[in-house]
């Protein structure tokens, strides 16, 4: 889980062009959008497309998506709980 | 028709001509066949999360903008017009190569949303809140042609109105490389300065130049925009009954035309068309060149027009530009611009300056 996180962080740096950010400025809970990170709505788009083009994994109902974005440790619970062996 | 100033100009080009500096005070050298902007710091005009997303044409695009809209002293204009030859390339081909690489699926964003030519004028629509006229034209080498033509119809129309106007291109690695391959560029890197005196082909070129035009004349230095005419694949009788229209027009003579500005470019056979062509029509006016310093690209127009309006209010025409010296003050200036032989264009510019 900390090897997954630590991944995501680094791909989320990359993916979102966040060069004013090194990973351990990310907190596993800290939240991504909002007042946390400042993400907005392309950022949540970009993170869906990391998610499958990464780790094969899909969200199925777009309703469930501030759950799953909340932080990099939720995502990481999401990536876990489905993503197929 | 009634004057149309410039009333304010944004440009980032080859050269450094953005700040403070006299005009062209110091030339930048580039030993290479493709000409890259002299960028500035974008941290003065963006935070890092807006700069994150934006590609390098949407930052020299927006920031040629700002730095026009602060000259004019107005924070938001009545209408943006933007011309483009090629848009985004840059995320144009991020978009295309993602997309081949993903087999179609999952792509990104970001890339597909500033992959448009209009991603320009809309940022900086967003960026002030401008929700007034915005329009992009994307005619190759026409497209500021085009774009000044609109802002001066709107101006002529209202002349309380304050429209942005302005051309931006860029070059990537990916548009030199498929450019490269027609053979239109020098076959061997070297100096930009040379490009008038050795060797064939042109060098590749990019830039970002913004104006702002109004009917309202806000300093005694302004610069007045008179016409603007293009044509395409014409030949040497149609360009001169243009030009005779354009200049009766502006109720000039041929004689009043005190300095042409030409789009030579470093091709040895358009080039020595255009400078007989000029040399024949305009015996009394000095002539200058401006391509070995902005590169060839669809937009170079508009860094004519930048340095066009710059002579006109510092009264000087540098020496990098300068090829025929009659000595005569640029007060009536025309550009006279060409695109690979097929696409020709005449911008004509006037001091307005109120001491004549």
């Amino acid at each position: 889980m900390e090897q997954l996180m630590a991944d995501l962080k680094k791909q989320i740096i990359e993916a979102l062009n966040l060069k004013h950010l090194k990973p351990e400025n990310i907190g596993d809970d800290q939240p991504l959008f909002g007042d946390g990170l400042g993400l907005d709505s392309i950022d949540a788009l970009e993170l869906i497309v990391l998610l499958q083009q990464n780790y094969k994994v899909k969200i199925e109902n777009p309703q469930d998506g501030p759950t799953i974005f909340h932080s990099v440790k939720s995502i990481a619970e999401y990536i876990r709980a489905n993503q197929t062996a | 028709m009634a004057t149309i100033f410039i009333t304010g100009m944004g440009n980032i080009s080859p050269q450094k001509t953005w700040g403070d500096a006299p005009l062209l005070s110091e030339v930048t050298e580039h030993n290479s066949e493709r000409l890259a902007c002299v960028e500035p710091d974008y941290t003065q005009w963006f935070d890092p999360r807006q700069l994150r997303r934006m590609s390098r044409v949407l930052k020299m695009g927006v920031a040629a903008g700002s730095i026009a809209l602060k000259e004019a002293n107005i924070t938001v204009p009545d209408a943006i017009i933007t011309g483009t030859g090629y848009g985004c390339l840059e995320d144009t081909g991020i978009f295309l190569t993602k997309m081949v690489e993903n087999n179609e699926e999952a792509l990104n964003p970001t890339p597909f949303i500033q992959s448009t030519h209009n991603t320009i004028g809309s940022l900086i629509a967003l960026m002030l809140q401008c929700q007034g006229y915005n329009q992009t034209y994307t005619q190759g080498a026409f497209s500021f042609e085009n774009s000044l033509l609109d802002a001066l119809m709107m101006v002529k129309e209202e002349p309380a109105l304050k429209v942005l106007v302005g051309g931006v291109d860029e070059i990537t690695d990916l548009s030199h490389t498929i450019q490269k391959r027609f053979g239109i560029f020098r076959a061997q890197p070297e100096s930009n300065l040379n490009l008038f005196t050795t060797g064939r082909g042109t060098v590749n070129g990019e830039g970002a130049a913004y104006f702002v035009l109004s009917g309202e004349k806000v300093n005694d230095n302004a610069v007045g925009v008179e016409a603007v005419a293009t044509f395409y694949k014409a030949d040497e009788q149609t360009l001169k009954q243009g030009l005779d229209d354009l200049l009766r027009d502006a109720k000039l003579q041929v004689s009043d035309i005190d300095f042409v500005l030409l789009g030579t470019s470093g091709n040895a056979g358009t080039d020595k068309t255009l400078l007989d062509y000029t040399l024949k029509m305009f015996p009394e006016s000095s002539t200058g060149v401006f391509k070995h310093l902005s590169g060839e690209h669809p937009v170079a127009s508009s860094f004519a027009f930048w340095l066009a309006a710059r002579m006109i209010q510092e009264q000087t025409i540098p020496s990098a530009v300068m090829l025929h010296d009659t000595g005569r003050k640029p007060k009536n200036v025309l550009i006279f611009n060409q695109y690979f032989g097929t696409h020709h264009a005449f911008i004509l510019l006037k001091s307005c300056r109120a001491s004549g």
